[in-house]
């Protein structure tokens, strides 16, 4: 019950609020633009992620914020001040170190305890809050143990601790869970989460698995090459890429070239081969070549279906993958293209699409995105 | 077709039979060939050392003539033995001063070089690590002849001022160790990487307070390894402190064993004086294998076994 630690970790965080804007944020260094001119505010107990594959400059945007490195142009404002000029040790933001960087010659409270050397805590408070923060991750028994002895996991909660005690009106997590193994990243997903809920500090979550990104986060910037390409709730970016990169990223993105007619009422007519499809999301006033987009969960595959409705494509099984809770199926279309589309697993195995048997297609208006300028 | 038909290939066997009989080349078994190998090389090393060890305690004056057990050339001689004999106990009082002091010097400054290095990133970073090394690979000869000839013929200060003896014999030792540090620290700094100071930045340490309260706890297996390593050279070292000698007074224990070694007119008390270096050295790699495990034992599963690996990679 570390009640009052978590409580006052709150407090701090709602009093200091920690609200992060990043203000044409410029990193190059000598060969290469690492972030190039980024905008972006982030809400005080928000949990923010930055997304993008690697190289795309989330981590450097992180180091810039913690204040390991110095911005080449722009500005990092929290909550309203700058913090350009502030060294690390003297802004109120902590880090957790992707490798964790836990103190090897220090036990697990001492470690917690480190921080607090630093500002003026009596011994009792800083036994307290070390009990406490400890017992806020679930790790009160360890506290005499090296970090060396401990699992991934539990150094990871470690090093949350030590971040956390500080009371700090930002928290910056490098790829916290990159180190770990599948099984454990996703239990360790729903505790940080619901941790963040708790105390309420506002979290930058760097990570390059979207899933992580997906389940987690209030909103997500997709980054790409040094720039933010979209930002947005976990399910708008997912479900409304703007883009050719962010649709790719976010999961497996079915991609067709057509030609954009337009169309009556809301929706855009599109011309797939000698097909006509509705498409009906995304940049519906593109006219001429454009790509369009789905997700392979949003395509239905039938093998018996006589009548095909509208927005219908025939096509050929190519090959199936058998994933477990779902089956993989490529189909290639009549118009040449090859969809991968993700068929729950109903017990029948492989034999329902074999490879070579025919079947239909449909693609849900709704379903099917424009992407703008593609 | 008919190509790939004529080229039908013989099934190849199961098992190819061993050339070699099971004994000797079981690669299950021990590898006994190995053992064997190493353990005539421990003896082939060891035993001219356990022979000169021996002699000290010889009854007579023969250094190659056994005549019986005893301590006379230790202690027993008022005269003659190693504890009485001034120019044995001078020589060994002068040993160690110079080795200790080389210590004191060579460790703080090579620390300093060490983490300075490893930070200094741009123009001229390159060339000055690569400097570093060069006294490592300077044969020993051409450094103490260089620095005899800019300590007592160059008349320009720094040089000028120093005068052979102990001075010059603390900095010829200090100039080639120093290198030694520098190499053992760095890969320490290397292994340790840039995270452990970020994180101790972001936990509120000044980078003083970085330095103090996590790097230089993390750097003491290397710190200890490098002490160790610049006493061991010190006290082996003949060719420069014998340039940078100047008198009977700054005698060491290899320039009495050196001009010593053929003469007549010698004891076993010269074998008992090897036998103290020996020792003393023997106990000071001990020593600090042993605060290395201890200390090892306190940060890393791998009990020691870094700093002896960074003594391996500085003597190889």
């Amino acid at each position: 019950m570390a009640t009052r630690e978590r409580d006052a970790i709150a407090a701090e965080a709602s009093e200091r609020s920690g609200a992060v804007s990043l203000r044409a944020l410029t990193k190059a260094f000598e060969e290469v633009t690492a972030v190039d001119g980024i905008d972006l505010d982030v809400a005080a107990g928000e949990f923010f992620s930055l997304l993008g594959p690697s190289g795309c400059g989330k981590t450097t945007t992180l180091r810039l914020i913690a204040g390991f490195e110095r911005p080449t142009g722009g500005e990092v404002l929290l909550d309203g001040t700058d913090l350009s000029a502030v060294p690390p040790e003297r802004r109120n933001v902590n880090t957790v170190f992707q490798s964790y960087a836990l103190f090897p010659h220090l036990n697990v409270s001492d470690n917690v305890a480190f921080g607090l050397r630093y500002q003026k805590v009596d011994r009792r408070d800083r036994e307290r809050r070390v009990r406490e923060a400890l017992e806020l991750v679930e790790l009160g028994e360890l506290a005499k143990r090296r970090p060396h002895q401990l699992s991934g996991g539990q150094q990871q909660r470690v090093a949350l601790a030590r971040a956390l005690i500080l009371r700090p009106a930002l928290l910056l997590l490098d790829e916290p869970l990159g180190a770990l193994d599948a099984k454990i990243r996703r239990q360790l997903r729903l505790e940080l989460k619901s941790l963040q809920e708790e105390v309420g500090t506002t979290f930058i979550f760097v990570t390059h698995d979207q899933e992580e990104a997906l389940s987690m986060s209030d909103r997500i910037a997709v980054m790409n090459r040094g720039r933010i390409d979209q930002i947005g709730t976990p399910r708008e970016v997912y479900e409304s890429p703007r883009t050719l990169f962010v649709a790719d990223f976010l999961g497996v993105a079915n991609t067709m070239s057509v030609e954009a007619v337009g169309g009556e009422g809301g929706g855009c007519s599109v011309r797939a081969g000698e097909f006509m499809l509705e498409a009906g999301c995304g940049d519906l006033d593109a006219r001429g070549e454009v790509t369009v987009v789905v997700r392979p969960e949003r395509l239905e595959v039938s093998d018996h279906d006589p009548d095909p409705g509208p927005n219908c494509l025939p096509g050929m099984v190519d090959r199936t993958v058998f994933v477990g809770s779902n089956l993989q199926v490529m189909v290639r279309l009549a118009t040449g293209a090859l969809l991968q589309a993700s068929v729950p697993n109903g017990g029948e195995g492989l034999d329902r699409f074999r490879q070579g048997s025919p079947v239909k297609v449909r693609i849900p208006a709704d379903a099917l995105r424009v992407l703008s300028g593609a | 077709m008919s190509a790939a038909a004529t080229r039908v290939e013989e099934p190849r066997p199961a098992i190819r039979p061993s050339r070699l009989p099971d004994w000797l080349a079981n690669p299950w078994g021990r590898p006994r060939f190995l053992a064997l190998t190493t353990w005539l090389y421990i003896i082939w090393a060891l035993v001219p050392v356990l022979f000169a060890i021996a002699f000290s305690f010889n009854d007579g004056r023969s250094r190659s003539v056994w005549q019986g057990f005893s301590t006379r050339w230790w202690w027993g001689d008022e005269t003659f033995s190693v504890f009485h004999d001034p120019t044995y106990t001078h020589a060994l009082e002068h040993s160690l001063t110079l080795a200790v002091l080389d210590m004191a010097i060579a460790a703080p400054l090579g620390i300093l070089l060490a983490i300075g290095l490893s930070r200094w990133r741009g123009y001229g970073s390159r060339a000055a690590n690569f400097l570093m090394l060069v006294p490592l690979t300077t044969p020993e000869l051409a450094m103490a002849v260089s620095l005899l000839l800019v300590f007592t013929q160059l008349s320009l200060v720094p040089f000028s001022a120093i005068h052979l003896g102990t001075t010059a014999q603390v900095i010829g030792q200090v100039t080639f160790s120093v290198s030694y540090v520098v190499v053992i620290v760095r890969s320490r700094l290397a292994a340790i990487g840039p995270d452990y100071e970020q994180a101790a930045r972001d936990l509120g340490a000044s980078p003083r307070q970085a330095l103090q309260h996590v790097l230089l706890p993390l750097l003491t297996p290397a710190i200890l390894a490098s002490m160790l390593i610049v006493f061991a050279l010190s006290i082996d070292d003949f060719v420069v402190t014998q340039y940078m000698s100047s008198s009977g007074e700054t005698t060491t224990i290899p320039m009495l064993l050196y001009s010593n070694a053929r003469g007549g007119a010698t004891t076993p008390a010269l074998n008992a004086v090897a036998t103290i270096m020996v020792v003393v050295t023997l106990v000071g790699v001990g020593g600090a294998y042993a605060a290395l495990r201890w200390f090892g034992h306190r940060t890393e599963s791998d009990s020691g076994g870094a700093a002896m690996r960074e003594l391996a990679t500085v003597e190889a």
